[in-house]
């Protein structure tokens, strides 16, 4: 792993230089504006929300145009002809990600906590968030291996999300019963919001631990059949082949 | 450093073989040209000697050892020149040779490089600026930056003007003579010719010729001279075979002719490209 950290820093430089990480901080800042207005009883709700956005969509989309850009530039080629194992390559995506999430994280605690005189459970929600990113941004390379451009990726991801998160909407409204509804933690944006939501609120320690199990197995189960073996044809086809 | 037997890929879907059952040998410290139409096989063929394809068949050895037992170090010892620019864009050439300095165990100075391929007053500059030429020259600077063994080049001067193109020719000879090895892909035979040492030419995923530019000309070309002189107001011409030119009849004509043109009819290595490979039969 003696890589990992020029790695990391490469692309922290990198997401500064292509303008991504001055995105990232402009919608940080509207959530971060927004915390601000709400009252605090509407903060424990708006938070966890912001959070699973952030950690869900906002990683895959990250990790997905770090990886889109590098393909229009062909830069994996020069990377792939370095002593750079891809296990390292594809793990600086993820630390990363993480490290962005957790940005988030410690902005939204900070404004709820200073501004607004609300805690919550800071080390279940900044560990939920660890998990929940690097899901999902095992979920972002996936998504970018078949998107023929940002635009699919875009598109792909927001069905991911829609048919995912569609079915724990309409248990919420009472179209799909209570019975069938128990068995959504197995959708993974819905772990996410249980794990998010067990900082700011009670939630049954099975669903909880449920979650982090799951979503950990997940990962590893993703990164190992998926996107390792993907991430070599991946970069074949980018060089040409 | 290179030796290769019996080497067969497929790639994925595929029906019929890229890289045929091929055998050669790249010397240490030779410039080895690989040759062949689009599609022939000499990109799969790189990518597999720089381990970028990996379910080969067949048995390449790297410095006596199996390729596939060396780890990601292996490229410490190998610099690699792709055909396209390959840099971040909205990097500046010295972000980016930087990033890619702190990858290496072993890293040369590229101030002398950069000065040497005229791009020290612009190395602050995005390469997104770059003309292709420059992220080409770009691109050398890359490869060479790990202070290499073996280098490959793919189409190392393509877009690159006669100047600069010049300069990294004389580079790539000035880094043989160090010792280094050289895999160099190329359409442009003049290079090819004033550079290999060696060349091999893969047709459909098979060799058809490995020789040396001058035993392959000797090979494919006409042992004869050609005479081309004027008489009655006519230009006449005249071949004579290596036996003939040392007859009286030979040495007569130039001395009573006005000889306009004197060719030896030793052939071009484009000509004997398009006679292995078949490229004119294809159009």
């Amino acid at each position: 792993m003696a890589k990992l950290g020029i790695l990391v820093q490469g692309e922290l430089d990198r997401l500064r230089k292509y303008n991504l990480f001055t995105a990232t901080t402009v919608v940080l800042l509207l959530w971060v504006g927004m915390t601000w207005l709400l009252e605090a009883g509407e903060v424990t709700a708006f938070v966890p929300l912001i959070l699973l956005m952030d950690s869900t969509m906002m990683s895959s989309l990250l990790v997905g145009a770090t990886l889109f850009y590098e393909k229009k530039e062909h830069a994996i080629n020069s990377i792939l002809v370095t002593p750079v194992p891809e296990t390292e390559y594809i793990a600086a995506k993820i630390i990363v990600s993480v490290f962005n999430s957790l940005l988030t994280f410690l902005a939204l605690a900070a404004t709820a906590y200073f501004l607004k005189g609300v805690t919550f459970n800071f080390a279940l929600v900044a560990a939920a968030v660890v998990v929940i990113t690097a899901f999902h941004a095992l979920l972002g390379i996936w998504f970018a291996f078949f998107s023929k451009n940002f635009s699919s990726l875009l598109v792909n991801l927001m069905l991911y999300i829609i048919f995912l998160m569609l079915p724990p909407v309409l248990a919420d409204l009472g179209i799909i019963g209570e019975k069938i509804a128990r068995f959504f933690i197995i959708l993974p944006p819905d772990a996410a919001g249980t794990m998010l939501q067990a900082g700011f609120a009670t939630v049954p320690l099975g669903r909880l631990i449920f979650g982090f199990v799951y979503l950990l197995a997940l990962s590893a189960a993703l990164y190992k059949y998926i996107v390792l073996p993907g991430f070599n044809q991946y970069a074949m086809r980018e060089t040409g082949v | 450093m290179f030796e290769v037997r019996g080497l067969k890929y497929k790639y994925p879907n595929a029906q019929d073989y890229a890289v045929d059952g091929i055998d050669f040998e790249i010397r240490q410290g030779e410039i080895f040209g690989f040759l062949g139409p689009s599609g022939a096989g000499k990109s799969t063929t790189q990518k597999i000697l720089i381990k970028l394809l990996k379910d080969y068949q067949g048995e390449i050895l790297y410095r006596g050892k199996k390729l596939t037992e060396y780890s990601d170090e292996f490229y410490q010892d190998i610099g690699v020149s792709f055909e396209m620019p390959i840099s971040f864009s909205k990097l500046t050439a010295m972000e980016n040779l930087e990033f890619f300095r702190r990858l290496y165990k072993e890293t040369v100075d590229v101030e002398p490089l950069l000065r040497r391929v005229g791009l020290w007053e612009d190395r602050h500059k995005k390469t997104g600026e770059y003309s292709k030429g420059m992220k080409i020259r770009l691109n050398f600077v890359r490869a060479l930056l790990n202070n290499p063994k073996m280098l490959f080049l793919d189409e190392p001067t393509n877009g690159i003007d006669p100047v600069n193109g010049k300069i990294m020719k004389d580079m790539i000879r000035e880094f043989r003579a160090q010792g280094g090895t050289v895999f160099l892909t190329s359409h442009i035979m003049s290079d090819v010719d004033e550079l290999c040492d060696r060349v091999a030419f893969i047709v459909n995923g098979k060799i058809r010729e490995v020789d040396s530019p001058r035993n392959l000309k000797l090979k494919y070309g006409k042992r004869v001279v050609r005479v081309e002189y004027r008489e009655n107001g006519n230009v006449v011409s005249k071949e004579f075979t290596m036996e003939e030119i040392k007859t009286p009849a030979f040495f007569e004509l130039l001395k009573t002719k006005d000889i306009e043109t004197l060719h030896s009819g030793e052939t071009t290595l484009e000509d004997i490209f398009i006679k292995v490979t078949g490229v004119a039969l294809h159009g």
